[in-house]
């Protein structure tokens, strides 16, 4: 009997011991393994020159461009905006996270641009975060006259043009930019009878002032080979909103394919020669 | 004699509790909604783990549930899209995850397998804390829990800064929408 009670008593003692505790659980917190792919510049242009970002795989990327020929201190152009302009448009699709490929079409010489870019490398270091990317591609001149006025044939071969670039970049306090752009440009002046090439070192830098403001200056030296006149300048500011991209800029070359503008700006800015231009991008989903 | 009864009770006390684990086999689906003033646009994610505890087969005795999510694998469609929200507003380098822990106040039981439930707890975002109740619906399946609840969050109670899109903002209350699966966990599966 007094066996009984004395497990009874224990029972009881244990019971409401046991009730009264949390409950042992026996899920396990494990930590989550989500890497994002690293991002440095925001868009996956400066102006002219490529960043090594690529859009996200599946994503296209609207460009409409626009440099307006008359210098900004032409007289009756309302500061070149009157025009006539050089249009660039063009659309870029994402065929992986890190493999891109553009379609373009300028209207000056109806020149075509087609372009693949690889981002090959990423070094995720908090103080010095680096992308690698190559881009190559192709520039068709459609709309060539030769000297004595005639027009070319489309398919001529000296209308074709070829680059290749590395392209480096890196960014400070999470805020300054840089980029290094080596390129090579074959057939760089498709009215020479000989085959001109280009070697060009560009490079640019953009500060971001918030999360929708930056301002940039880039720039493209011909190190050896053919160079219409001048190294292009360009100076301006970035608005970044919902998936577009606004560049408005100050800038002495008038052209934006690829293998037109690796070849040399055609204005002198100690002469404060210096045209508007701007061009506008819209990321779009399949 | 004691020692066989510490065991004894502590393995009654297992036969009576339930703890059921987040199922990562199954189709879970974390998804916000943002009213825009130009296109909506969703955030969706798959990444969410966490467990729902009771005990005596009654979704309210002893109720212990935690749930957290994985914010840097939301995704809006859109790569840039997805930075901005990361970076400028979740800054989820700092707060990676967001999570609800609390217990199920209420269950009625409304079909053969379902039932409508209240949660109280807390939810944690962006490094602050707030108590929530959230109706929701249970649906058993053997050994497995499905789970469907919604509800909405102001953006100000947690300072988050309210994003714009093409300079207009949108609305400050995110429409959150739950759709997951619960399997039961054996003490086998440790």
């Amino acid at each position: 009997m007094k066996t009984a009670f004395i497990f009874v008593f224990i029972f009881s003692l244990l019971w409401t011991g046991l009730s009264a505790q949390e409950p042992a659980i026996r899920w396990k917190r494990e930590e989550p393994k989500t890497k994002e792919q690293l991002h440095l510049f925001h868009s996956i242009h400066a102006v002219n020159l490529p960043t090594a970002e690529t859009l996200k795989k599946s994503e296209l990327e609207y460009e409409i461009s626009h440099r307006f020929i008359p210098t900004v201190t032409a007289d009756n152009a309302y500061f070149g905006i009157d025009g006539p302009a050089n249009i660039r448009t063009a659309l870029a699709y994402a065929i992986t996270n890190h493999l891109m490929i553009t379609v373009g079409r300028s209207n000056l010489q109806d020149n075509y641009d087609f372009r693949l870019k690889y981002q090959f490398y990423q070094l995720d270091n908090p103080a010095f975060p680096v992308l690698l990317a190559a881009r190559a591609g192709l520039g068709w001149n459609t709309e060539v006259y030769e000297s004595s006025g005639k027009l070319r044939d489309k398919t001529d071969s000296k209308n074709f043009q070829y680059y290749g670039q590395l392209i480096f970049n890196t960014m400070l306090w999470k805020k300054l930019g840089i980029g290094v752009v080596p390129s090579y440009l074959y057939n760089s002046h498709i009215l020479c009878v000989d085959t001109e090439y280009s070697f060009t070192v560009g490079s640019y830098l953009q500060y971001y002032v918030s999360a929708l403001w930056s301002v940039f200056f880039e720039t493209n030296t011909t190190v050896t080979g053919f160079r219409r006149t001048y190294n292009p300048l360009t100076v301006g500011i970035e608005l970044e909103t919902g998936g577009h991209f606004f560049k408005i800029f100050l800038s002495n070359s008038q052209a934006m394919n690829p293998t037109q503008f690796l070849a040399g700006a055609d204005l002198n800015v100690r002469d404060g020669d210096w045209r508007l231009g701007f061009n506008i991008t819209r990321i779009l989903k399949l | 004699m004691k020692a066989i009864l510490v065991v004894l009770f502590a393995s009654l006390s297992l036969l009576f509790s339930q703890e059921y684990h987040v199922s990562k086999a199954d189709k879970n689906e974390v998804k916000f909604i943002s009213d825009a003033p130009l296109e909506d646009f969703e955030g969706v994610t798959d990444k969410i783990d966490g467990y729902l505890y009771f005990e005596n087969g009654d979704f309210t005795v002893n109720s212990q549930l935690y749930f957290e999510v994985d914010l840097k694998s939301l995704d809006t469609g859109i790569g840039l899209r997805n930075r901005h929200m990361r970076d400028n507003y979740l800054h989820t380098d700092k707060y990676p995850t967001t999570h609800f822990k609390g217990k199920i106040a209420e269950a009625e039981k409304t079909a053969d397998s379902e039932f409508d439930v209240t949660v109280e707890g807390v939810i944690f975002i962006h490094g602050i804390e707030r108590p929530l109740t959230v109706n929701g619906k249970l649906t058993t399946m053997d050994d497995r829990i499905q789970i469907q609840c919604r509800f909405e969050v102001k953006l100000s109670d947690f300072d988050i800064p309210i994003p714009q899109l093409m300079f207009m903002k949108i609305n400050e209350l995110m429409d959150l929408r739950l759709n997951f699966y619960l399997q039961r966990f054996d003490a086998k599966d440790e």
